[in-house]
Order: C-alpha cells, then structure tokens, then sequence
C-alpha cells in the first residue's frame, strides 16, 4: 500500500471516528459511502474539509463529491492529482 | 371522557424580521415583493466573500444584552402594546439563543469562570423568555423550546393546547434567533448554502439562506375585541430519519400536516394557501412538495416566503405564522420569490407574483434538523362545530433509567439507597456500552447520554415496542460538539469548521437521534430552561402526548453533559462541587395503570416573593399537602443555596409539613438536570415501598424557578 493510501486510511478513521476499524479493514475498491462503513452525506462533508484542510484539495460540486468519495482508491487518485503536495 | 376545546384567538401580533419591524413594515414588503437577502455585514467575517443573509435592519446595541434577546423583546413589545392582560406565559422558540454573546467572550479569550462566569449567562436559551418576561412583568410559565428550525411553530403549538384545555387564558408565543458564527458557517459546512440566495422551488435552487428575526403572537381563549384569526389546530411529527436530511419522501412533513388537519377539524379542501417551509435546500423542497402532492387531491396556492426573508431559523415558524395571520387580514397570497423556473420534479406552482384574493383557511409548515415538524392551521373564524378532544390521563411510569456518576440506573440508585454520593461524570464508554459503537460514532456525551437514558427505559420496562415521542429537558445541551465547533472555527481562520460538529450542537440532536434509533414519529420536543428544563420537558410531555392507544407512550428524558472549558463558564452552580452530570428518563405511558407509579407536574413560576403563596395554592391546600406527601426531594442548585434553604423551609414551616426532606443534589451533584434524576429516585422509592400505601413524594425545586412535580403510586 503506497503512504498516500495508508495516510488517507487512518485520516477517514480519525474524521469520521471509525473507532472499530483498522486501516487494513478499509479495502480500497469497496464502495465507501453507503457501504459498510455506514458512511453517509454528512461524513462525505466531514472529509471534504479534511482534503482541503490536509491537502489543499476543494471539492465543492456534489457530481465531483460523489465521484471522487465513491472509493478509496477514487479518492487517492483524486487528491494525488490535484494537491499541491504532489505537483511537481 | 371528552371536553370542548376552547378556541385559540390571535389577539395581536408582533414580528422583527430582515422585511422590516412591525406589521405595516412586513405587509408592505409582501406586498411589493422585495427580497431582503443581501451579504453579510452584521460582523465581520475571515472568509470573503460574505455571503447572503436576511439581516435585520439595526439592533446594533452591542453592549446591552445579545441580539436574540432583544428581537425578541421588539416584537413581544410590539404584539403586548395595545393589550393589559395577565400574561400566563412566554413560549419561546430559540435554536441558539445568546450564542453570539458567547462568541464574543470567547473570541476576546475572555475565558476564566472566575472572572467572567456571570458574563456566560445568557448561553442558556431559557434567558430569552426570561428577559421577555421580566420586561412584560410575567412570572409564570416562561417556556423555551428548541427544535431547530420548528421551534418558532412548537411554541405556537404548546400554546395552543394549554389555550384549548383552559389551562392558561392569555400566552405570549413565538420565536427568536438571530444570526451567529456558529449558524452562518454551520450550514456553510453542511454545503446548504445557496451563494446567490435562496430561490425557493426553482430548478437551479442550491441551497438556504441564513436569516435573523423574531415573532410573537399574543394568544388567549378570551374573545378579544379585535383577532386577527383562530389558530384551529396544529400538530408535531419526526422523520425518525436523519440527523440533518429530510425523509426523502416527505414522510414525516406529511403526517405533521395531516394531523394538523384532523387536529383542526377540518377538511383538506378547505386550505386557501400552504405557506410552505421551502427552505430552497434541494432535498427539502423536493421532499416537501412530495409531502403536499400526496396529501393534497387538489394543490390550493402555495408559496415559501424564505426568499425574501431567508430562513430566521427558530424565529421562521413564529415569523411564518404572523405572516399566515397578515394574509387572513388582509386577504392577500405572498409570492414566492426567486423561483424563476419550477423545479419539475417538485411538479408545485409556487405563486410568482403577490396576489389579492380571499383568505379563510391558511396552513404553515415548519420543518427542522433532527426531522422535527410542525404545521398550524389558521382561520379567519372559529369552527362551527365545537371541537371536543380526549380529557387528561395520567402519564405511567412504566421503565425508568438514570446515568450518574456512579453508573447506570441500579449502580445509581444503589448508591443512593446506600446514602452514598452519586455524583461524577461517568467515563464515556461505560456510558455507552449497550450502544451500538458504530452507530454512534459520531454524537458527543450529550446525545450518547440520551440514548443510553432511553435504551435503559425502555430495557426497563420490558415492552417490544418503541415509546412513539419523545420530549428531552436539557440545561445546556450539547455542549461538546458546541465548544469543538467554534474552536475549529477559531482556530483555523473560520476556514474549517465541521459539518460533524454543526449537526450534532443542535440542542435537539440527543431527540433526534433517539427518535431514528427507536422509530419514534410522534411529537418530538426539546426543551430548555436551565435547572428546570427537566420540569419544562414534563410540561410538555402533557401538553402534547395523546391517549389513543399506540400513540400514547413517549420517553420522557432529562440529561446534561459536563464540558470541562464551557461548564464551568456557564452553570455557577457548578463552581462549588466536583464535576457531575448524568440525566434520567422515562417510558411513560398516558393511561391509568394501577400499581404504576404516576408523575404531574404540579407549578412551573420564576421565584418571587409570593411564589410560595402560588406553590401552595396550586398543590391543593396546606391540608392536602400534609395528606397527600410522605416525603420531599428539594433541589437547590448551588449557586442559589442561600434564598433556595429559605424557601424551603419557609414551604416546611407554612405547610406543616412533617415528613423527610431530602436534599437531592447532595447524591447528584450540580448539574441543570439533576431534577430528572431526582425524579428516578423517587420513583424508585415508592415503588420500594418507601412511602406509605397512597401517598406520594413532591420533588420541589427552588432555584431561578420554583417547581414541582409529585409522583404517586395509582
């Protein structure tokens, strides 16, 4: 798992204080709102402010939201594409 | 056993709102259509652009008491200044209250208890209807209740019942909030705000308006010489869906509105026009016109006001039904303002233009966070036929749970009986260990401690089937999610503040949540009021709770958390003792269940010289008291200590009374709800057989308040 991943895991588990779960427990592909998790809208807010607070990342369109929030790995993709952190 | 309802009269009205002050103000603007959205400049803000707001014009005395107290103020002065009458009560709605004062010491790091303690006060949202009261000279029933964005309308509603039943004959009812960091960038994080301003209904609709304001409606069931309509009936529901979101199909608004009109005794195709909540939120407006398509065979005018007054919070039920009262008077259709393209899918009309036409029968909706409903039916006359309801019965106590220091109910109630102190907070996952961790992974102490009070009841009295309302007292509410809001807010340039944080800091967040965990879609209510919310929640547990089976079980709960930065700035009471918290609960059951124990509230009244007087009269006569009670559970709170013991034993002393009293804070400690735990107890001691066969314990409360509520084995 590269550090990105592995960070955004125990970030989602500290936001959104998924205290019974492990990062290994979150598998990158599943569906992550309306999954599992018991992720809902107002978690799917949650987490767009800790993108942009954590990686400078705004994400204010509800068809971007949902594209980018519907996996794990979307979200990686996402904010490896467009935070400051990684533009070279 | 029936009774004829009284009917409830306008008799004036009283409204501050971002249209303007007073009627003719409000009336004129309606009439012309204008929208008084416009950004922000009532404070600054870090984050710029400002964005759109309904702001009132002035109010900008900074230094005397917080905005929402005086908008409040305004427009109760407005709606009392052609009447002399005796007012029996204050009902208020406020989601906030002096929140914004609090934002102000806490921005000025004006945070030692030592220093500024006194300077906290007016966080507590009870203080609103008790600066009313102390300028309308009203001792009586000052009444708060908070319900997010129905407030307005479940303080109209609460009126409305003591009016019909002739428990009260004048009632000053109505709503007040103003604008505040925590509400203008509380719903910025939740995304609901609209950027170019609400347009209520329209397709490209994207969100609320924060808003400001306040409304009163003199109410009484004396023929006043001038009213301005009858308010026929009116009626509470929850979602039981979401904390924030509406049930997508309306469910909830639907059977507010229904029973609002079984309520009133009238006929669907009576309604003239719908003053809709339309908040402009997408899923609000479309889950609301879902609600009205289905009830309605036939869609009369409809139309939401809140594009040109944005969305006044608590204040928009109370400012909304001022307005339904306007229309009726002056018989026009107020336009829907914004909505420049119907939103298919809503498939509405909203009016598009203001529009003369008689008016008889208007219907107003209000809807809030937590699911919490509530519609009223104004008329310009009362019902032909006299409308008769079901006669009081006596709210059963059949589960019961408390949460201290010590523990759950038995570990509490074991101390006690042992004459041990219960008094602690008690560490957060003990609290919540019959919960289910996920599901509360995201609410604070506050809500948690809700639950598990409700969880506990009901285990308690060993019924399958969920209680179907829900009315919570607390002090302070949510202190937790409170407090981290506005530090994130603070401490990331109002960059960050959590739509997690937002959503849970409602004082209704704990009901709310109850109600989705047990499917409770009856009244859901909250109430405030500082050492007697507990007191206010019993009020309207009576006041709202039917006797038809299946729908006549509520819980009835108070609870308060401890905040180790806000309490202690906030409750005095709780400088003297170590830190405590914990509440007590209820499934109650309004029937007559012999070999049940029976709670009544018996007197609700801010402490005066002649309260005692009152007190007395309202429990019966000295004789009775000295017949009817085996034993007294006196609170007084710390910081009253001294005038709390001299009411006390000036009660002992005029009554006769020779029985033990005991000093329930002693086991609780100090926290605003320790009267709902004190209530546990007693209960717990009859039904230990503690007191005599027929008699009963008064738990008195003489603080800010005096109060009491006797529980009796039936």
């Amino acid at each position: 798992m590269d550090k990105l991943t592995s960070e955004l895991k125990e970030r989602l588990i500290a936001v959104l204080n998924l205290t019974d779960i492990s990062p290994e427990d979150i598998d990158e592909d599943a569906q992550l709102v309306g999954g599992e998790l018991g992720i809902d809208s107002i978690d799917v807010l949650e987490m767009v402010v800790m993108v942009e607070k954590e990686y400078g990342v705004v994400i204010n369109n509800k068809e971007i939201g949902e594209r980018v929030f519907s996996t794990l790995k979307n979200l990686t993709r996402y904010v490896r594409e467009n935070s400051p952190r990684f533009s070279s | 056993m029936k009774y004829k309802r009284s009917p409830v009269y306008i008799a004036a009205l009283g409204i501050v709102s971002p249209l303007g002050t007073g009627t003719d103000a409000t009336l004129a603007a309606l009439k012309q259509g204008s929208s008084a959205i416009a950004p922000l400049t009532l404070f600054p803000v870090q984050q710029q652009p400002p964005l759109p707001v309904g702001q009132v014009e002035g109010f900008t005395d900074t230094q005397s008491l917080p905005r929402t107290h005086r908008l409040a103020i305004a427009a109760a002065q407005q709606a009392m200044a052609d009447h002399d009458c005796n007012l029996n009560g204050v009902y208020v709605g406020t989601t906030t209250g002096g929140i914004e004062r609090t934002e102000q010491l806490l921005a000025e790091a004006k945070n030692d208890p030592v220093d500024y303690i006194g300077s906290y006060s007016y966080h507590g949202l009870g203080t609103v209807a008790e600066e009313i009261g102390r300028k309308l000279g009203c001792r009586e029933k000052l009444l708060t209740f908070s319900t997010a964005c129905s407030s307005g309308a479940v303080a109209i509603s609460m009126a409305c019942r003591m009016l019909q039943r002739g428990q009260a004959q004048w009632l000053l009812a109505g709503g007040a909030d103003s604008l505040s960091f925590l509400t203008y960038y509380g719903f910025h994080s939740l995304q609901l705000v609209d950027e170019q301003g609400c347009r209520p209904f329209d397709l490209s609709r994207a969100g609320m308006t924060v808003a400001e304001g306040a409304a009163f409606l003199l109410l009484t069931n004396q023929k006043p010489e001038h009213s301005y309509g009858v308010i026929l009936g009116s009626a509470l529901s929850c979602d039981a869906h979401h904390g924030a979101a509406p049930h997508p199909e309306g469910k909830g608004a639907r059977g507010a509105m229904e029973k609002a009109m079984a309520d009133s005794g009238v006929a669907v195709d009576t309604v003239d026009y719908i003053n809709m909540h339309g908040t402009g939120t997408p899923d609000n407006d479309l889950a609301e016109s879902k609600a009205v398509r289905s009830l309605f065979p036939s869609i009369p005018p409809l139309s939401s006001i809140k594009g040109m007054t944005g969305h006044g919070l608590a204040a928009s039920g109370a400012i909304e039904a001022v307005l339904s009262a306007l229309c009726l008077q002056y018989n026009i259709l107020p336009a829907n303002i914004g909505c420049e393209t119907p939103d298919p899918e809503c498939e509405l009309e909203p009016l598009t233009a203001t529009r003369s036409r008689p008016v008889s029968t208007v219907l107003s909706n209000s809807f809030g966070f937590g699911g919490n409903n509530a519609c009223l039916l104004i008329a310009d006359s009362e019902n032909e036929k006299p409308v008769t309801a079901e006669d009081n019965a006596p709210l059963s106590i059949v589960g019961k749970s408390c949460i201290t220091g010590a523990g759950h109910t038995l570990d509490s109630l074991g101390n006690f009986f042992l004459l041990q102190s219960m008094a602690g907070t008690l560490d957060s996952s003990t609290m919540a260990e019959q919960l289910p961790l996920r599901s509360i992974r995201r609410l604070g102490r506050f809500a948690r401690m809700g639950l598990a009070l409700a969880a506990a009841a009901k285990n308690d009295a060993d019924i399958e089937q969920s209680p179907h309302a829900v009315f919570m007292g607390s002090g302070w509410g949510a202190l937790s999610e409170t407090w981290d809001f506005l530090e994130k807010l603070r401490s990331t340039g109002e960059q960050f503040p959590s739509p997690i944080d937002f959503v849970g800091s409602v004082h209704n967040s704990a009901a709310g949540q109850i109600a989705i965990r047990h499917g409770a879609t009856g009244s859901n209510v909250s109430c405030s009021g500082g050492d007697s919310s507990f007191e206010q929640a019993l009020l309207a547990t009576e006041a709202f709770l039917g006797t038809e089976t299946r729908y006549n079980t509520a819980f009835v709960l108070g609870a308060d958390e401890f905040h180790p930065h806000f309490t202690p700035l906030l409750d005095p009471s709780a400088m003297a003792e170590q830190p405590a918290d914990g509440g007590g609960g209820f499934y109650i059951c309004r029937k007559a269940i012999p070999g049940k124990v029976a709670i009544r509230s018996c007197f609700y009244e801010q402490t005066s010289e002649t309260v005692l007087e009152h007190l007395i009269g309202a429990l019966g006569s000295r004789e009775t008291i000295r017949t009817q009670y085996a034993m007294i559970l006196a609170g007084i709170p710390a910081a009253f200590a001294e005038e709390g013991e001299q009411q006390l034993d000036l009660f002992m002393r005029e009554t006769k009374l020779d029985v033990p009293v005991i000093h329930y804070r002693k086991f609780t400690g100090e926290f605003a709800a320790a009267s709902a735990v004190a209530a546990v107890m007693a209960a717990q001691l009859i039904e230990s057989g503690e007191v005599p066969n027929g008699k009963g314990i008064l738990v008195l409360g003489f603080g800010k308040m005096c109060t009491a509520m006797e529980l009796i084995m039936q």
